[in-house]
């Protein structure tokens, strides 16, 4: 049974408190990141329809939304996600270079998942980390400055937190 | 060295948080402000000559002054903080590093437009600073900066943060609004424009951060204090954030006064080009504007020295110029290829088209493909006037800009750089593993020591 928790649904209400009464389609990508987050890193359909639920609106209101956007992932994908940028600026910074390392070391395709269901890959278009590049998003946070080093690092932190 | 006026506080310990900020002189334009008619606050931004930071460079105080104000409608101040343009990330470290100026700036202009209610709609992906945006706003409002009656003031004030989730088109300000109506981020036909029908179909006014943030110096030293820095109509400073291939990739606060060889160049701001390399090109603006070959990033065509503000960078039109635009500022050392850093800008461009009008649609996914082809030595001379015909068709012919900024860089490419494509038509297997490197275009240039 989908369900948030009691602390997240006090979430839910602070975000539809943002905005005017009736404007509570307004919160459906708060709600959504929330969403993804608690029900396991991806938004399948009965996820959605939860959703449209709480914010008394028409499932295909979410189901657009949430297609629309980068962000949400409609298919399930790894525990650790390395979503590496591959514009212009961090192309001229190897980009190319760190996504060919990365696809070598885990032995995976762009858009795939390790068999483990550790690492999925994915190639993103600018999150505005130029001056920093290479970079890719790891979670909340970025990391910058990517070099092979610190790819390796980065995958064995991962794995440290697995075992 | 530069006046710094959003900048100036950058580095001092613990900025980020309330008790330092509001300790370093913060808050104090709110308090002028609330003393003062919110249409004399207009006037003072309209007296600071301050153009908008986003890219479109329009004179805030007069975008301000469109506000409609009919009786009974709530007004809302939005803030664009969906910084998504390549070769830009000026937004991010302002709002990492001292988000309560961005609060104290959008608090007064808040009360300038009689927005009760004001948003910020930052990227998703910069989730971390979500939270501390956040946190700053908690703490202006456990200080009185926000919430009901704020200083005594009668005036009540709130600001939320709402995170988009990885859609450039939502930088545009009427897919923001879509956006932050938890809708898909595709652009209205304008008009009716966002300051008559904006944010639920109320009078909305769109700003960018570092345009929220400059009111204020605004308000601090007066809109004429801060005319006074710069040149002509590039008025106060700007944040360039630089990259590609420099020394010293950052952010930079310039008065628009500098020249380009001097930003480049000089240790104060980008140290030059790595490794002794020479410049090759040069995307002054962020991606969408056009990329200039060195010698005429450097000089204008009319033999002067090329400036770092918005007259000079658009001194010649698009035949031999370019744009401030967002102050994204792209680097192309010798050994980068013209043809491959097109494709990229186009894949993003395809990836980022929302899909409502066919010439962008369609154009920027044939675009990606051609240049790709023409990038793996598979392309055909006629393929290079497929192109610059494809980006003629969506200039101009979208509902949203997107269709201009992505057919401008493919354009800018093929006018400046045509040698470049042929050369890759022309030697299908060498393109694979050299590169054409500078030949002309470096010439009239000359390396400061």
């Amino acid at each position: 049974m989908i369900q948030f928790n009691n602390t997240d649904l006090a979430k839910v209400q602070e975000m539809i408190s943002r905005y005017p009464e009736g404007k509570q389609k307004s919160a459906l990508l708060p709600v959504l990141h929330l969403a993804q987050v608690t029900f396991g890193g991806w938004l399948d359909v009965p996820v959605m329809d939860y959703v449209a639920s709480l914010l008394k609106i028409e499932p295909i209101e979410v189901y657009e939304v949430a297609s629309f956007y980068s962000m949400f992932n409609l298919k399930p994908v790894g525990k650790h996600v390395f979503e590496v940028c591959q514009t212009g600026p961090c192309m001229l910074n190897g980009s190319d270079q760190i996504i060919d390392y990365i696809k070598q070391k885990l032995n995976i395709g762009v858009g795939q998942t390790t068999a483990d269901g550790m690492f999925t890959l994915k190639t993103v278009e600018c999150l505005g980390a130029c001056g920093y590049a290479p970079m890719m998003q790891f979670g909340k946070t970025y990391r910058e400055h990517l070099t092979k080093d610190k790819v390796d690092a980065i995958i064995e932190e991962c794995r440290a937190k697995a075992n | 060295m530069a006046r710094k006026l959003l900048l100036e506080k950058a580095h001092v310990e613990g900025i980020r948080h309330y008790d330092v900020y509001r300790r370093e002189g913060g808050y104090r334009s709110v308090e002028k402000a609330l003393k003062m008619q919110p249409n004399d606050i207009v006037e003072e931004v309209k007296k600071s000559g301050l153009r908008g930071r986003g890219g479109a460079g329009f004179p805030t105080g007069m975008k301000w002054s469109f506000l409609a104000k009919p009786d009974g409608v709530p007004r809302y101040l939005v803030c664009n903080a969906d910084e998504s343009e390549p070769g830009t990330f000026k937004d991010r470290y302002l709002m990492e590093f001292i988000p309560h100026i961005l609060i104290e700036g959008m608090i007064v202009s808040s009360y300038a437009l009689g927005s009760n209610t004001s948003y910020i709609y930052i990227r998703g992906e910069y989730d971390w600073v979500t939270d501390i945006l956040d946190q700053a706003i908690k703490e202006a409002n456990e200080n009185g900066w926000l919430g009901k009656n704020i200083q005594g003031s009668g005036f009540d004030c709130q600001i939320h943060v709402q995170r988009g989730a990885g859609a450039y088109i939502c930088g545009e300000e009427t897919a923001l609004l879509e956006s932050l109506e938890g809708k898909r981020g595709n652009p209205r036909i304008k008009p009716p424009f966002p300051a008559v029908k904006g944010l639920w179909g109320c009078p909305t006014v769109v700003n960018n951060v570092e345009t929220l943030a400059a009111v204020v110096p605004i308000m601090n030293e007066g809109g004429e204090a801060y005319a006074s820095i710069g040149v002509g109509r590039s008025t106060g400073t700007k944040l360039i954030s630089a990259c590609g291939n420099i020394n010293k990739p950052g952010i930079y606060e310039i008065d628009m006064t500098i020249s380009v060889e001097e930003f480049i160049y000089s240790d104060e701001y980008c140290g030059g080009i790595p490794n002794g390399k020479k410049l090759k090109a040069c995307i002054p603006g962020g991606s969408s504007v056009p990329i200039l070959p060195a010698n005429l990033l450097l000089t204008t065509a009319k033999g002067e020295k090329r400036l770092m503000n918005y007259e000079s960078l658009s001194d010649g039109g698009f035949a031999t110029g370019s744009m401030m635009g967002s102050g994204g500022f792209i680097v192309l050392d010798e050994d980068q290829c013209i043809v491959r850093h097109t494709y990229s800008l186009a894949r993003f461009y395809r990836h980022e088209s929302c899909g409502q009008c066919s010439p962008c649609r369609e154009g920027t996914g044939w675009m990606e493909k051609i240049l790709l082809n023409i990038e793996n030595g598979k392309g055909s001379l006629s393929d290079i006037d497929l192109l610059w015909d494809i980006q003629r068709k969506i200039e101009g012919n979208t509902i949203c800009p997107l269709g201009d900024a992505a057919a401008w860089p493919v354009a800018a490419a093929i006018r400046h750089f045509r040698d470049e494509f042929e050369w890759h038509v022309n030697n299908p297997e060498k393109c694979l593993t050299e590169n054409y490197g500078l030949r002309h275009y470096a010439d009239p240039i000359h390396v400061p020591v």
